[in-house]
């Protein structure tokens, strides 16, 4: 039986509301009700299709505890799967590789194509007979996780019951149309990864506001201060922040990165950094872009995936690896304080906090969105039993 | 131990899935029985399926011709 949690003064008023109480950052029993609520039942980010560039590549990935295979297709499509034989249940591609012609589980042999479907079953109706009538393979391909593309992040739907991602965030899609063009991944030297010990939601709560940004990245004050910063709140769907003053990189030649084509004057010197819920970090710029996968590790362990992308194939190394060693500083920057939150979890009869009613109410809209989803969660599983 | 056997298992030992279809291709045209054939054509076809190796559709027509896939 898990942690039931007193949520009735999350969703109020941002000047009256609590956070979300400890027990949904450190109870394992949260932790598990969040996966299916916050998690498995939304479009979650679980990574990036240049992790698969070419068709036939396949990626194994853990989700929440659940293996599954991210794969091109021969056709080029992205696809996800449960990384499991429809057979026995073994696991199918066990390190990154491409796939030559079939994925082969490496137990009895079946056989998949990689859109999934299940072209062989070596002897199963005895030594030499590779069909039975009982096995049909038109139903036993593998089972294919509903996914979606969108700024190159995989979206999945693990319950597959969410509403249509189109749907799910068309007010987003449209906010971003100007940045609807290819988006380039920078390559090796434009991702890397930050393990943190925290929940992954402290990660979205610091995201979305700008008030920290003072205190916490003050290289960024000299030209970016708080009264620059503006709100951006879509209860139950996003939430972050903007910017008036986006200044360029630049190197000492003056070069700089080429914009996006077309992205409009309006975003000059404007930037935006907007939380996808419920773990994906976007931010947007005329010049480069980037994607931060947070993948929850366990109620206090988190791993960030960050991805920057440029507007055209091939940018300077020199001024990529300016951009990528940029960020990650800043990324760095709020570790302690993710971290920090976290520990504090572990105070007990901590009331979730208070909010400034002036500069938290992206956070605060994020916690309100989690809060709705576990109680639905909790209806729901009150009206089945 | 014959030629064959020994050749089969350095083949399984590397990896080699271009040599293993090769071989237990070798392996079903030697077979003294159709069904010790379709043993060794259906190992040479799940590995032409693993590798993307053009004998697959070939191997395939001589199990369907003998009834032993679909």
């Amino acid at each position: 039986m898990s942690t039931v949690t007193d949520l009735s003064n999350v969703r109020t008023g941002v000047e009256h509301a609590n956070g979300l109480p400890n027990a949904h950052y450190i109870d394992p029993g949260v932790y598990a009700e969040e996966r299916q609520a916050v998690l498995f039942d939304q479009w979650a980010g679980l990574a990036v299709a240049s992790d698969v560039p070419e068709p036939g590549d396949a990626k194994p990935l853990e989700f929440l505890g659940m293996p599954l295979l991210l794969i091109r297709d021969k056709e080029g499509e992205v696809r996800v799967f449960q990384n499991i034989c429809r057979h026995r249940g073994m696991i199918l591609v066990e390190k990154p590789r491409k796939i030559e012609g079939a994925i082969r589980c490496p137990y009895h042999s079946w056989c998949y194509s990689t859109r999934g479907k299940l072209v062989s079953t070596p002897h199963v109706g005895g030594p030499g007979h590779n069909t039975h009538d009982a096995i049909r393979r038109d139903e036993l391909g593998l089972n294919e996780v509903r996914s979606h593309i969108w700024r190159d992040v995989v979206w999945i739907n693990v319950s597959g019951t969410a509403a249509p991602f189109e749907d799910v965030h068309a007010d987003l899609i449209r906010r971003w149309s100007e940045f609807d063009l290819p988006l380039h991944h920078g390559g090796t030297d434009s991702t890397f990864e930050l393990p943190v010990n925290t929940n992954w939601k402290l990660a979205v709560e610091n995201y979305c506001e700008s008030y920290h940004l003072p205190w916490v990245h003050p290289g960024l004050n000299s030209y970016s201060r708080l009264e620059d910063h503006y709100h951006i709140e879509k209860p139950d769907a996003y939430s972050g922040q903007g910017t008036m003053v986006y200044r360029q990189l630049t190197d000492e030649a003056g070069r700089k990165f080429p914009d996006f084509a077309d992205v409009g004057a309006k975003w000059n010197e404007q930037a935006e950094y907007i939380a996808v819920y419920p773990n994906v970090l976007l931010g947007v710029h005329r010049d480069h872009a980037f994607a931060i996968i947070l993948e929850p590790k366990g109620p206090e362990q988190t791993l960030e995936h960050v991805h920057l992308y440029y507007s055209v194939p091939d940018t300077d190394d020199a001024l990529r690896a300016r951009n990528t060693e940029q960020w990650k500083l800043v990324f760095e920057e709020d570790i302690f304080v993710v971290e920090g939150m976290q520990k504090g979890r572990h105070v007990q009869g901590f009331d979730g906090g208070r909010f400034s009613p002036v500069m938290d109410s992206p956070t605060h809209c994020f916690h309100a969105w989690v809060a709705g989803q576990v109680e639905a969660h909790r209806s729901t599983a009150k009206a089945a039993e | 131990m014959s030629d064959l056997d020994a050749r089969l298992i350095a083949a399984h030992e590397a990896g080699d899935k271009p040599a293993l279809v090769t071989l237990y291709t070798e392996a079903a045209d030697v077979a003294n029985d159709v069904d010790a054939a379709c043993f060794y054509l259906t190992h040479a076809y799940v590995f032409a399926l693993d590798a993307g190796h053009p004998a697959a559709a070939t191997l395939h027509a001589r199990l369907v011709a003998q009834g032993r896939e679909s």
